[in-house]
C-alpha cells in the first residue's frame, strides 16, 4: 500500500499544534484583523418578507460625521424576498457612526405578499419568491419502483403510516461570515482577510467581480471560526466590502452581527413527510413509500436527498416511491450544511422503522440486522475496498460493538414499558456518507539546512485540526515529531485547493502531502548521499535520525544532516493527477482514489433519553457513536469530529428551530437566547468507537457523525414514551401534545 | 430597586444610561470623576452631569498593562478591546450576553464583556485569556483544553478558558460538576464539550469514569 506499513504517528493521538494559539486567544482570525486606516461597514436590510424598493433616500446620510462610502446593492424598483435581503451598504470610521448612517438613510416599500411556512407555501396559488414559475412550488420529484401499486403490498404482514419531519435550523457559524477588504494604491490588487471554507475560490470570485489579472487577489484565512457548508465564497457581503474598501480607498471591516449571520448566513432546509411501510413476518421490509416536502427558503434545490430515500435500507428494499416537493418561502436561501439532505432522510427513514418494529413487536436493533443493503457483489469485484462491497459487513459490526457498548439487549425495552415520571429510552440511527478526496491540492514539503521543515498548501482548516493532520504525515515521512514541522496553509497565494465541504478536506490534502514529503525525503537523501560519497540506497530515515549504512550505520541527527546538504534546501511538490489522467490511466486511479483515498462510510449511533412526562423536557443522557472513516491520521481529532457531529445532531432534535412571524414574515429568534444552543451541562457523556481501516485509504469524517444523531434521540423518545413525536425539535410543548393525543 | 437603594457607589449600567440621557446636551466632555459619584448624587437633578456623546477618555489595565482609549459612552467594553485596543481574545458573537464569548475577567470576576460599556471599566481589572500564556508557558487551564482536544473552530474556547479559569481562582478544588456550572454561561457550535469534560477530568486530578 502507498501509506507507510508501519506507521509510528499516523493513526495515534496527537494536539493539535495551534491549539494553544487559539484557547489563548492569539489566534487571528478575520474578525480579529485590523489593518491601519481601516473603517467598518454594514448592509442595510429589507425589514420586509417581500417588497419592491419604491425608493432610496441616502442624502441624509452621506452627511452624516464619519460617513466613507456608500454601495447600492437593489435600486428603488427592485423587489426583495425575504426579510434580510441585501438593499445597501455604508462605509464609516466607527462602528458607532456607522449605525448613526445607516439610520439616516429612508427607503420606501410597497409591500407584497409573503410566505413562510411551507404549509401554507404549498397551497399558495401564486409565486412569491422570485424568479421562474407560476407557483412555489419547484423541484418536484417523483419516482416508483416499476409495478409498485400492484406488487407492493403483497406479504406484508405488518404496516405503518406516519408523519414525520424536522425544521428549518440555521448554521450559527460562531464567527460569522465576512471579511476585511484591502486595495493597493493603485486598486490593481486585493487583499482579503475571510472566514471561508474555500480559500483559492474566494480570491478567484472577486477577481472575476472585479475584472482583474490573475494573481491580483490574495485569500487569507489563518483561522476560521465555524463553517459547516456556508462559506464557500465572499457572498454578498464580501464583495460589498471590497466596493467600499475600493471606493473609500480605504481597508474596510465587514462581518455580519449575530441577527444577520442567523437570518441570511445559510438555513438547513426543512424537511416533512408522510411515510407508508410495510415488511414481511421476518421483518424484511418490502416497501417503503414517502410523500414529503421541505422548504430551502427561496433556494430551489431539494430539502432532502431524493436520490438516497428511503436512507441506508434502500438497495434492500424492493418497492420503492417518493415524491418530493420544494416548497419556497420568503426566507434565506440554504445552504449546503454538514451532510446536506441526510439528516432529513434519516429522519423519514429511521423513525418508520422503528414504528413498523413495533407493530411486528421487533427489536429495532434486530430489524435493522435483517433489513441492512446487502454488500454489493459487484462494486466488490471491481475493487475490493469499496465501500458498497462491504457496507454490511462493517455496519454488522459496527452494530455488534455499539450493541456492547450500549448493553442494549440490557436496557432496552419495549416502547413505552418504562414506568414512573422519568421515562428512559435507547433508539438508535444508521447513517453513510462520501467523503473522498479531490485535486487540486498541491502541496510544498521543504527541508531547509538550518533542519526546519515547512509544508505549505493554500487549504483551509475549519476546526478539524487540518494543520496537524499536514504536519503528522510529513513528520511520519521524515522521522520528525509534529511540533517540528511548519504549517503555513490557508492562503491563496500559495495556489489551488479545493473547497472544505463534503468531508473530503482530510483525504484530498493528506494524499499529496504524502507524496509531496516523500519526494522531499527522497530529495534530501539524494543530496546527503552526494555528500557522504554514498548511494541514496545506503540512508534511511529512523526517528531523528538518517542512518548510513556504507559508515558502520552511522547515526546522524536530522538537524545535523541538514546542515550538511550544501545547499539552501531542498523541496518535494506533489499534486492529486488531473481527472484525464486518472481517467485514461487505471494504476493513477486505484492509487490515488482506492489507496491513498477512498470513498464511503457507515457508522451506528445510539442515544440514550430521559423523558419527564409531567413536563415534557427531553434530555439526552447518554450517546454511543460507532464511526469508520478508513485510514485514520489524528484519533484524538476524529473523536473529536464525532462527538462535535452527536452534539450538533442533539442540538438538531431537542432545540434548534427558525421560527417565523407569519404577520412580518421576520425571524423571531435571530440571536443566541430563543435560537436555543445546548451548554455543556444539556449535553451527555458520548462514547466514541473509531473503526481504523488503514487497508481502505484516508476518508473524510466530518459529515458523517452528525447525520443520525437526531432520528437516533427521535427514536429514543418513542421508545422512552411508547408514542411518536413527529416533529422535530422535540420540544416539551411537542412531547406533551404527542402525550396528549395518545389518551 | 429603585437607585436610591443602590448598595454600592458604582453605578449600573442603568444609572448610568439615565445620567447620560438626562444631560445629553452637556458639551462639556467631563471626566470620569462623575462615575465614581454617588448614586444619590447622579439622581439629584441639577447636579447630573454626563459623559459624550461624544468621545470620552478612558483608563484601565488589560493584561497588567495600563492602557488609555477614547470612545463614545456607547461604545461596550467588547468593542473598546476589539476595535480600540487590538485586544481580540474576547470575541463579538452573540453581543447581547448569551454565548460567553467575550467572557473576560474584571477584578478577578467573570464579565459578558458585551454587556459593559467601556466607560464602566474606569480604573478596572481586566483580564483577558491573553493573560493565560507567557514566555510560550501555557497556564494549566488552556493547557488542559489543548491536552484533551477541547476545541475545533476555537472561536468560542477563549471564553470558556477564561470561565473555567475563573471558577478555579475562585475554588481551589472545585467537583468537575461545579466547574460544568460555571461554563453554562457559555455556547460552543463545533460541540467541543465531551472533550471539554476530559479536561475539567484533568484539572480537577480526577480520572474520569465515563
Amino acid at each position: 500500500m502507498p501509506w507507510p506499513v508501519n506507521r509510528r504517528l499516523i493513526g495515534r493521538s496527537h494536539r493539535r499544534l495551534d491549539g494553544p494559539d487559539k484557547a489563548t486567544g492569539r489566534a487571528k482570525y478575520a474578525f480579529d484583523v485590523k489593518r491601519p486606516r481601516m473603517i467598518f461597514a454594514k448592509i442595510l436590510r429589507s425589514p420586509h418578507a417581500h417588497a419592491t424598493i419604491r425608493s432610496i433616500d441616502t442624502a441624509a446620510a452621506e452627511k452624516m460625521p464619519g460617513f466613507r462610502a456608500l454601495h447600492i446593492i437593489k435600486k428603488a424598483g427592485a423587489d426583495v424576498f425575504f426579510a434580510g435581503d441585501e438593499i445597501l451598504a455604508i462605509a464609516a470610521d466607527t462602528e458607532e457612526k456607522l449605525d448613526d448612517c445607516l439610520r439616516a438613510v429612508r427607503i420606501e416599500f410597497t409591500v407584497l405578499p409573503h410566505y413562510v411556512k411551507e404549509s401554507e407555501s404549498l397551497r399558495s396559488p401564486t409565486n412569491t419568491a422570485g424568479g421562474a414559475g407560476a407557483t412555489n412550488i419547484v423541484g418536484v420529484g417523483d419516482l416508483a419502483t416499476d409495478n409498485f401499486a400492484e406488487v407492493a403490498f403483497n406479504g406484508a404482514a405488518a404496516t405503518h403510516q406516519g408523519d414525520y419531519g424536522i425544521a428549518v435550523i440555521s448554521h450559527q457559524c460562531l464567527e460569522s461570515h465576512g471579511l476585511v477588504a484591502e486595495w493597493d494604491d493603485k486598486l490593481q490588487n486585493l487583499t482579503v482577510w475571510a472566514s471561508t471554507q474555500a480559500v483559492p475560490a474566494t480570491a478567484e470570485r472577486l477577481r472575476v467581480v472585479f475584472g482583474l489579472q490573475p494573481g491580483r487577489v490574495r485569500c487569507i484565512t489563518n483561522y476560521m471560526g465555524g463553517g459547516f457548508g456556508s462559506k464557500f465564497g465572499p457572498d454578498i457581503q464580501g464583495e460589498t466590502a471590497a466596493h467600499l474598501a475600493r471606493t473609500a480607498r480605504m481597508p474596510v471591516k465587514l462581518m455580519l452581527d449575530r441577527a444577520e449571520e442567523v437570518t441570511v448566513g445559510g438555513i438547513r432546509p426543512s424537511a416533512y413527510g408522510n411515510v407508508y411501510i410495510g415488511a414481511a413476518p421476518s421483518g424484511q421490509i418490502k416497501f417503503y413509500k414517502v410523500d414529503c416536502y421541505g422548504t430551502g427558503g427561496t433556494s430551489r434545490g431539494q430539502t432532502v436527498n431524493f436520490g438516497l430515500l428511503p436512507y441506508v435500507y434502500g438497495p434492500g428494499i424492493p418497492n420503492i416511491k417518493r415524491k418530493h416537493r420544494v416548497v419556497r418561502t420568503n426566507i434565506q436561501i440554504s445552504r449546503a450544511m454538514r451532510a446536506p439532505g441526510h439528516p432529513q432522510n434519516a429522519i423519514l427513514t429511521e423513525l418508520a422503522i422503528d414504528d413498523l418494529a413495533a407493530k411486528l413487536d421487533k427489536n429495532p436493533m434486530e430489524m435493522r440486522l435483517i433489513n441492512l443493503p446487502p454488500n454489493d457483489s459487484a462494486d466488490a469485484a471491481a475493487n475490493p475496498r469499496t465501500f458498497p462491497g462491504m457496507r454490511a459487513t462493517i455496519y454488522r459490526r459496527e452494530i455488534e460493538i455499539i450493541r456492547r457498548m450500549c448493553n442494549w439487549d440490557q436496557n432496552w425495552h419495549r416502547p413505552g414499558a418504562g414506568q414512573g415520571t422519568i421515562r428512559t429510552g435507547l433508539g438508535m440511527a444508521l447513517h453513510t456518507w462520501g467523503g473522498g478526496g479531490n485535486g487540486p491540492n498541491p502541496t510544498r514539503v521543504t527541508i531547509n539546512a538550518n533542519g526546519t521543515v515547512l509544508a505549505q498548501s493554500s487549504s483551509q482548516d475549519l476546526g478539524t485540526a487540518q494543520r496537524t493532520v499536514t504536519a503528522i504525515i510529513v513528520a511520519e515521512i521524515l522521522g520528525l515529531q509534529p511540533s517540528e514541522i511548519m504549517v503555513d496553509i490557508g492562503d491563496s497565494s500559495f495556489g489551488p485547493s479545493t473547497g472544505s465541504g463534503g468531508s473530503t478536506t482530510c483525504p484530498g490534502t493528506s494524499a499529496s502531502t504524502l507524496k509531496a514529503a516523500e519526494t522531499a525525503r527522497d530529495a534530501f537523501l539524494m543530496a546527503l548521499a552526494g555528500r557522504l560519497n554514498t548511494q541514496p540506497a545506503m540512508l534511511s530515515i529512523e526517528p531523528g535520525v538518517i542512518v548510513n549504512r556504507a559508515n558502520n550505520n552511522q547515526r546522524i541527527p536530522f538537524r545535523q544532516a541538514c546542515g550538511m546538504l550544501g545547499v539552501p534546501s531542498v523541496q518535494g511538490n506533489a499534486d492529486w493527477p488531473t481527472v484525464p489522467d486518472r481517467a485514461q490511466n487505471a494504476a493513477l486511479r486505484e492509487e490515488w482514489q482506492t489507496r491513498l483515498t477512498n470513498l464511503g462510510v457507515g457508522g451506528v449511533q445510539v442515544a440514550e433519553v430521559k423523558v419527564d412526562t409531567e413536563t415534557g423536557v427531553v434530555r439526552c443522557s447518554r450517546f454511543w457513536a460507532v464511526q469508520d472513516c478508513g485510514m485514520i491520521i489524528n484519533k484524538l481529532a476524529c473523536e473529536s469530529q464525532v462527538a462535535g457531529g452527536v452534539i450538533m445532531g442533539i442540538n438538531y432534535a431537542l432545540y434548534e428551530e427558525c421560527i417565523y412571524d407569519r404577520a412580518t414574515g421576520r425571524q423571531v429568534n435571530p440571536d443566541m437566547e430563543f435560537y436555543k444552543l445546548g451548554g455543556i451541562q444539556d449535553m451527555p457523556n458520548i462514547y466514541v468507537h473509531m473503526m481504523d481501516m488503514p487497508e481502505r485509504g484516508v476518508i473524510g469524517i466530518g459529515e458523517p457523525p452528525t447525520i443520525g444523531t437526531a432520528a437516533a434521540v427521535g427514536n429514543a423518545v418513542f421508545n422512552a414514551l411508547g408514542v411518536r413525536v413527529p416533529y422535530a425539535p422535540y420540544t416539551p410543548e411537542r412531547v406533551l401534545a404527542a402525550l396528549a393525543n395518545r389518551r | 430597586m429603585n437607585e436610591q437603594e443602590t448598595p454600592n457607589t458604582e453605578p449600573s449600567r442603568r444609572e448610568f444610561v439615565i445620567a447620560a440621557g438626562t444631560a445629553a446636551a452637556s458639551t462639556s466632555v467631563l471626566g470620569l470623576a462623575v462615575l465614581d459619584a454617588p448614586a444619590a448624587e447622579v439622581q439629584g437633578g441639577a447636579a447630573v452631569r454626563a459623559v459624550g456623546p461624544g468621545g470620552v477618555q478612558v483608563a484601565f489595565t488589560v493584561n497588567g498593562q495600563k492602557v488609555q482609549v477614547t470612545v463614545e459612552p456607547r461604545v461596550t467594553l467588547l468593542d473598546a478591546l476589539r476595535n480600540y485596543l487590538d485586544v481580540t481574545g474576547c470575541k463579538r458573537v452573540c453581543d447581547r450576553g448569551t454565548c460567553g464569548a467575550c467572557t473576560v475577567m474584571i477584578d478577578g470576576k467573570v464579565i459578558y464583556a458585551c454587556t459593559m460599556l467601556a466607560v464602566e471599566a474606569q480604573g478596572k481589572q481586566i483580564r483577558t485569556a491573553e493573560s493565560l500564556i507567557a514566555n510560550e508557558q501555557l497556564d494549566r487551564v488552556p493547557a488542559a483544553f489543548v491536552n484533551a482536544d477541547a476545541q475545533q473552530c476555537g472561536f468560542c474556547t477563549p471564553g470558556f478558558v477564561v470561565a473555567m479559569k475563573a471558577v478555579f481562582e475562585g475554588n481551589a478544588n472545585p467537583t468537575p460538576a461545579q466547574v460544568e456550572k460555571g461554563l453554562q454561561g457559555n455556547i460552543c457550535r463545533c460541540g467541543t464539550y465531551e472533550q471539554m469534560r476530559d479536561a475539567i477530568y484533568a484539572l480537577c486530578n480526577q480520572k474520569r469514569g465515563k
